[in-house]
């Protein structure tokens, strides 16, 4: 009730009458609908008929003032549970973001502090450059990280990416941050062996920047606006590049539009990804891995991981990105009775009921077309295959944006060019 | 025991600017105004096509005619999922199903 409250007031009705039932989520059973709507009926016509109060004639705005830029003074340990308390953190320490750091991590862009990158649901809250700044300080980015993060905002502020679903979802759907082009170098986003792991601040602290900045910014609160049932450990941070120098192919970024010189940050938004042991070495083992292992539950947006080996695998035998996600496309099927529309004859992804094969055992597509696939190479050596499937919204894209880098670009990355790190021996 | 970089760390006091961001206020609305009685009026019933919308409302259907025999109904499914009816090509068919009843029900169904 509290996420449909919220919903209302950022709507400008809060005071919208909401009759909380016991209907079991996404029921789809007749009698549990029935029995859950019997017990609240009498509270349904009550909120239909009861007369309005004052207050929602005409609610009235709540004084909350407009909120200070210092947000604490105190010590280390001191601030970091202010703000945990405040609900500013992710439940990790956090790097102090004070005028000094701040202005350090503007360094990392031309634009104004003032400037608004974007607003960000459900909250509509103002991305400026300088919230940018804050929240990447606390999530320990460096200044070569600002232009990422500004398009990561702009992505995310994109309706295409809808935010406003995934970021709130039961489902839980984490944002995927693709980066491509020079930027990766410049600003060290790891894209071969372990880029999903921890141990690089790019790939670390751009996820976790974000997913301050989905709170702070947008104004999503766990169990309040964000309804994630099992939550994910990817809202942590879920970046990696790819890696262009070793694939064969173009790379994700000019298959979204753009030139090759340009870089740039893609996201969508999978709920978890899996690694499949490849079955076979060739062109046919590494699409049979791809096509045998597509779950039909979800139905959406869908990213190919796979390695540079197995790319260029597959791009000697004559293989484009084009025809293989056409070809997982068309083969990547299921048998009707494995698919949900053959068991609710709809579903929420507003498929018709007239797409429902007649016959438990016909072929049903998993994925509703070629373009809503992706290939992404990454990674090191090895023989797995990754799948990271999203949500099929209509209308949701792969929402890619152009990283613009600021004008002391080579010198901020020759400043922290040495930041790496330097393993024991052992 | 705390060695004597800890204790300085400690000490520090930081001055801390706020994550938090500003948003535009919101024009704030009332709601419509309820009918004294659903005896002969129309209920609006709003599938946002969640799995439980049809069925949920459904329900709501049959209790609200089996309280009042003489209350008609009307169906309205969304046009775009998760997005605003008024944001969609819908909204001129959505504005004249709103005009045309005395009081809707929407089911969040999720």
């Amino acid at each position: 009730m509290t996420d449909g409250r919220s919903a209302a007031s950022n709507k400008g009705m809060p005071l919208v009458r909401i009759v909380p039932d016991q209907v079991p989520c996404e029921c789809n059973v007749k009698e549990d609908a029935d029995a859950g709507i019997r017990a609240c009926m009498a509270h349904i016509i009550e909120a239909l008929t009861k007369p309005l109060s004052a207050e929602e004639q005409a609610p009235k705005k709540k004084e909350r003032g407009t909120p200070s830029r210092i947000a604490f003074q105190g010590q280390l340990e001191e601030f970091d549970r202010f703000f945990y308390k405040r609900g500013w953190g992710d439940g990790l320490p956090l790097r102090p973001p004070t005028e000094a750091a701040v202005r350090e991590m503007l360094a990392g862009t031309d634009l104004e502090p003032s400037h608004v990158v974007g607003r960000i649901v459900p909250r509509n809250g103002k991305a400026t450059v300088e919230k940018i700044a804050i929240n990447a300080v606390m999530a320990g980015a460096l200044p070569t990280h600002m232009p990422i993060l500004i398009a990561c905002v702009e992505a995310l502020a994109d309706p295409r990416a809808h935010l406003g679903a995934y970021g709130t979802s039961t489902g839980s759907w984490m944002p995927f941050w693709i980066v491509n082009g020079p930027v990766r170098d410049g600003a060290r986003v790891n894209s071969s062996s372990g880029a999903m792991s921890p141990g690089d601040i790019a790939n670390a602290a751009i996820g976790r920047t974000m997913g301050l900045i989905v709170k702070n910014v947008g104004g999503a609160r766990k169990a309040i606006e964000d309804m994630g049932v099992y939550g994910n450990p990817g809202k942590y941070s879920c970046v990696a590049g790819e890696n262009e120098e070793m694939s064969p192919w173009e790379p994700l970024h000019v298959e979204q539009g753009l030139a090759r010189d340009d870089s740039a940050v893609t996201l969508f938004f999978p709920n978890c990804y899996s690694q499949i042991w490849q079955y076979g070495s060739d062109d046919k083992g590494i699409l049979a891995t791809l096509i045998y292992n597509l779950p039909p539950g979800r139905s959406g947006l869908t990213c190919l991981l796979m390695t540079p080996t197995q790319a260029k695998t597959l791009a000697q035998k004559g293989w484009t990105k084009q025809m293989i996600r056409k070809y997982v496309y068309e083969y990547g099927r299921v048998s009707a009775y494995r698919h949900p529309t053959f068991h609710d004859g709809g579903g929420w992804t507003g498929r018709s009921p007239e797409t429902v094969a007649p016959n438990a055992m016909d072929a049903v597509a998993i994925v509703p077309s070629a373009d809503h696939i992706r290939i992404l190479v990454l990674g090191g050596p090895g023989a797995f295959m990754g799948l990271a499937c999203g949500g099929g919204l209509p209308g949701g894209q792969f929402v890619t944006k152009k990283i613009n880098l600021p004008s002391g670009w080579s010198k901020l990355v020759a400043k922290y060019k040495s930041l790496v790190p330097a393993y024991e021996k052992y | 025991m705390n060695t004597g970089g800890e204790i300085n760390q400690r000490s520090t006091e930081y001055e801390v600017l706020s994550p938090w961001a500003d948003a535009d206020p919101v024009p704030l609305r009332g709601i419509t105004p309820r009918p004294v009685d659903l005896a002969g009026k129309k209920v609006g019933l709003f599938s946002n096509r969640k799995r439980a919308a049809v069925l949920t409302l459904g329900a709501v259907e049959r209790g609200l005619l089996q309280k009042f025999p003489t209350v008609q109904t009307s169906w309205y499914e969304c046009s775009t999922i998760n997005t605003p009816e008024m944001l969609t090509e819908g909204k001129a068919k959505f504005e004249a199903w709103v005009a045309g009843v005395d009081a809707v029900v929407l089911s969040v169904a999720d």
